[in-house]
């Protein structure tokens, strides 16, 4: 039961991270049917910002007080304007062109992409596991019979955070209406006159940021990080997306916390060098079987 | 006289909408039927239900005698039901002559080593088929332009080439949806020759239409859909004297 | 050397494909193939038959994936776990591992039809998927695949299988040297690259445009389209599955972090550079990429090393590369550098027009 306890834990904080590089996936395949294959690599991306900005700020190690609120504030912003400004750039410069193009030629040029943002950053990072200052003092809290260290603590609660942003960007501006509008149905958007290049350039901002903070937070749960990250954290997170329900919001989130829960339960079960079989496993049968997810509902054939 | 296409009871809905409401037609061999109806009144979902694209909520449908409803679209395919598309859907990048190809699949015979190995008797068997195909597309009027990109072609070609595409599968069904839609008069007057060279070929025909005037010329019994619902059927003129026909087109008396 | 024969058979095909005379062509062919076949015995560095040969297991790679990606139009990403399920199939009946020793033109046969087999328990239920739903299904076996090996004591774990055996012909072994090879990939080249020039004559590679096109017309034209699409998976796996018995029994041993997503993605880059659907453009496509790999790179860190005294390894950058062409042609010249007429104009068209709203 300890243990039980301790993996779902473990599964929830891992499942925070996914969740956050998932809502990038499902949001930008909401509005213009892509798997960004480069989103994970995005994600990476902005855990080599935030470290770059901690090393700058002479972060090597726990930081207290005021000074903690004021480095981790310049690292998440840093990491998530980044990588947004990448999301866009990756959009405007190598999807626009593309998106009437069949369907093959967009996804084959996002593992292109993908190729390119994973050896410049082992260019730029090296090829090795690069260490990440673990910025929070970490002692376990005992919430019940549950322990939790606050690593995972700050860990969920940004994500929660930004996800609850999320929410209030998409449902109540005008930019975000925009986005769910063009989603719906892009010519009918831009007849009334939503600027559809506006709102595809909003989701993939929005996603990047969200992947850039990703980026932070798994740099400090970790405390690495490997220009490779980005691929099967990107994998998993996709399947997360999926299987939440892909275009879907809420549902991207759901989908991210149960990848994390299953996987570390895989981890303990099976032993970790099964936990990807097992998420790929997921993907595919989710893919077979459900391919709306939990919360997506079934598109109607139109002839 | 016997039906080689009988709907009976057959209904569809997609959510609330009721696109399909228990319609019942029957179709008899050799004629030309036509089914006429506003915008939206379920001539296009009929045609999908029959083609299997749709699964149905209620009702069979029977080609031949035998239920179809249920099976894949390509079987339905197979048993001699072809059709064309409101919105044209021909293999754009592909040539006219490959179009009418891919057509004759279903009467083509061979397996999968005569694929893999080119055999002899796969390379004969091609050459018959391409002269089958240049000889469709002779029948709908299309010489010369067999190796040109479909998409190259001019719109009436285009609706041409998708009859020729259809009956190089040697249908006993050709279901034509729109086929007069964007062609001038001249056009017209040609299409409506090809229907009739069709079905003196033996090939019963039903087509949806919106131009009342190539309707009453051609067919030789109309079904008129309203909302989802048969509301009349008969020939040319007892259409057009019936009321509940004019009500719909016109819009319920004030 | 290398550079000279590489360059005179891509010419020599491209002339092919240009000539309308059928008697040129097969003249061509001829002269091609009896001075492919004679060149060993003349030109004695092993080197270079060692990269030609490595090349030539990438060329009936690529040729496999063609069917699926260029003729049926289904994006496999997972396509190196095919060439994994070949090469372990080599590793597991030509080893001391479990004392079987079956001769490798057998296995040839067993490991194309093992590979197919793959191909079809994985269509089977993933091919009612669209585009990028069933990329990323492939991806998904494509990982779940070497990670099985990886994690099977049985078949060596993650150092996978070595010392596997030294094929032999008529009695003789092939030894060390690399030109047996050479001949094997060369045969092997020619009997992909003819079947798959007949599938895209018959009535199978039409119904795979038909359904690369327009996947609900082709239905309504009798086109049993998971049949379909399933033969594409098939016969495009085990030619994979031919390659990989090829390639283990050249390197003499296989292991799990040979067949990563990467090798996948090369051999997609492969199709993409030379033009997808086009037999002759994925030919050139793979050479010179297998080439830039194994050759052309080190040449050029060579003449960087003696000119400017800097010691760069150009092979760290090839998958930049690989993103590079990928991105680029699929942006400036989605149809590759030979394409055939269908997909130059169906690609092209589309991304050209570009989007103003």
């Amino acid at each position: 039961m300890h243990e039980f306890l301790a993996q779902l834990v473990n599964g929830i904080s891992v499942g925070a991270i996914y969740a956050l590089i998932a809502l990038g996936y499902t949001m930008v395949y909401g509005i213009v049917e892509l798997i960004n294959f480069a989103h994970g690599d995005v994600y990476t991306f902005g855990s080599f910002v935030a470290l770059t900005v901690l090393t700058a700020l002479g972060v090597s190690g726990e930081v207290h007080g005021i000074a903690l609120v004021i480095d981790v504030c310049l690292a998440i912003l840093a990491a998530a304007v980044v990588c947004g400004v990448l999301g866009i750039a990756i959009e405007r410069f190598a999807y626009r062109r593309l998106r009437n193009a069949p369907r093959l030629a967009p996804l084959i040029t996002a593992i292109g992409v993908s190729f390119i943002l994973e050896n410049v950053m082992q260019l730029w990072q090296g090829p090795a596991q690069v260490s990440f200052p673990a910025v929070f003092a970490n002692p376990s809290l005992a919430l019940g019979p549950i322990a939790v260290t606050v690593k995972q603590l700050v860990v969920v609660l940004l994500a929660v955070g930004a996800m609850l942003a999320l929410q209030y960007i998409v449902h109540n501006t005008r930019l975000g209406m925009a986005m769910r509008a063009t989603a719906q149905d892009r010519d009918a958007a831009s007849l009334v006159g939503i600027d559809v290049n506006r709102a595809i350039a909003l989701a993939f901002l929005l996603g990047g940021a969200l992947a850039g903070l990703a980026g932070f937070v798994s740099g400090v749960y970790y405390q690495s990080a490997w220009f490779f990250n980005g691929f099967s954290a990107g994998l998993k997170a996709f399947t997360a997306a999926v299987l939440g329900g892909i275009g879907n919001i809420a549902g991207a989130m759901l989908g991210g916390f149960l990848i994390g829960i299953i996987e570390s339960f895989a981890t303990w079960k099976l032993g970790g060098q099964w936990s990807n079989v097992t998420v790929f496993a997921i993907l595919v049968i989710v893919l077979v079987v459900r391919p709306s997810g939990l919360l997506g509902t079934k598109p109607i054939v139109k002839v | 006289m016997t039906a080689l296409l009988s709907i009976d009871g057959v209904s569809k809905s997609f959510g609330a909408v009721c696109a399909l409401s228990g319609v019942d037609l029957s179709v008899d061999a050799g004629s030309i039927f036509a089914i006429i109806g506003p915008n939206g009144a379920g001539k296009s979902t009929l045609f999908n239900a029959i083609t299997g694209i749709y699964t149905l909520d209620s009702g069979t449908i029977a080609f031949d005698g035998r239920r179809i409803d249920g099976l894949p679209t390509f079987v339905i395919a197979r048993r001699g039901i072809a059709r064309t598309f409101q919105n044209l859907r021909l293999f754009g990048f592909l040539s006219a002559i490959d179009n009418v190809l891919i057509g004759e699949h279903a009467r083509m015979r061979g397996t999968l080593v005569d694929s893999l190995l080119g055999t002899p008797r796969a390379r004969a068997q091609e050459r018959a088929a391409r002269e089958r195909a240049r000889a469709w597309l002779d029948f709908v009027g299309l010489n010369d332009v067999g190796e040109q990109f479909a998409r190259n072609l001019s719109y009436g070609a285009q609706r041409r080439l998708e009859i020729a595409r259809a009956l190089a599968s040697q249908p006993r069904l050709l279901l034509l949806d729109e086929p007069a839609a964007g062609l001038n008069p001249t056009e017209k007057r040609e299409l409506a020759d090809l229907v009739r060279a069709i079905r003196d070929r033996g090939v019963t025909v039903v087509l949806i239409e919106h131009d009342m005037g190539l309707v009453m010329s051609l067919c030789e019994r109309i079904a008129v859909l309203d909302h989802g619902e048969k509301i009349a059927q008969g020939a040319p003129a007892e259409i057009r004297a019936n009321p509940a026909v004019i009500e719909a087109y016109l819009g319920a008396p004030a | 050397m290398i550079y000279v024969y590489v360059l005179a058979t891509i010419a020599a095909v491209v002339i092919v494909e240009r000539t309308r005379s059928r008697r040129v062509k097969l003249a061509i062919l001829a002269a091609l193939a009896l001075t492919l076949a004679i060149v060993p015995f003349v030109d004695r560095t092993d080197a270079t038959f060692n990269v030609l040969a490595d090349a030539g297991v990438f060329v009936m790679l690529a040729l496999g994936l063609n069917i699926v990606v260029g003729y049926a139009g289904l994006l496999d990403l997972g396509y190196a776990a095919f060439f994994a399920i070949g090469a372990y199939a080599y590793g597991i009946l030509a080893s001391p591992q479990f004392g079987v020793h079956l001769p490798f033109w057998a296995i040839l046969f067993i490991a194309a039809a093992c590979a197919g087999l793959a191909g079809i328990v994985l269509g089977a239920p993933t091919l009612r998927l669209h585009g990028d739903y069933l990329a990323i299904v492939t991806l998904g076996f494509g990982e779940i695949v070497p990670q099985v090996f990886q994690n099977t004591q049985a078949v060596g774990g993650p150092n996978g299988i070595a010392a596997l055996d030294v094929p032999s012909a008529l009695g003789h072994s092939f030894g060390t040297a690399a030109v047996p090879y050479y001949f094997v990939t060369l045969g092997g080249i020619a009997l992909v690259a003819w079947v798959a020039r007949n599938l895209g004559r018959s009535r199978l590679g039409r119904a795979w445009m038909a359904i690369r096109e327009d996947e609900l017309a082709a239905k309504h034209m009798g086109i049993d389209t998971t049949r379909t699409k399933l033969a594409a998976f098939a016969i495009g796996a085990s030619f994979s599955g031919l390659g990989g018995v090829i390639f283990a029994a050249k390197l003499g041993l296989v292991s799990p972090d040979l067949f990563q997503f990467q090798v996948s993605v090369l051999i997609l880059s492969m199709l993409v550079l030379g033009g997808m659907g086009s037999l002759i453009g994925v030919v050139v496509g793979s050479l010179v990429l297998s080439l830039l790999n194994s050759a052309l790179l080190p040449n050029i860190n060579a003449v960087i090393a003696s000119t400017l005294h800097v010691n760069v390894d150009l092979t760290n950058y090839h998958f930049l590369i690989y993103g590079v062409i990928l991105v680029a042609i699929m942006l400036f010249r989605p149809e590759g550098f030979l394409p055939n007429r269908e997909r130059r104009a169906e690609l092209h068209a589309a991304a050209i027009t570009e989007t103003s709203s």
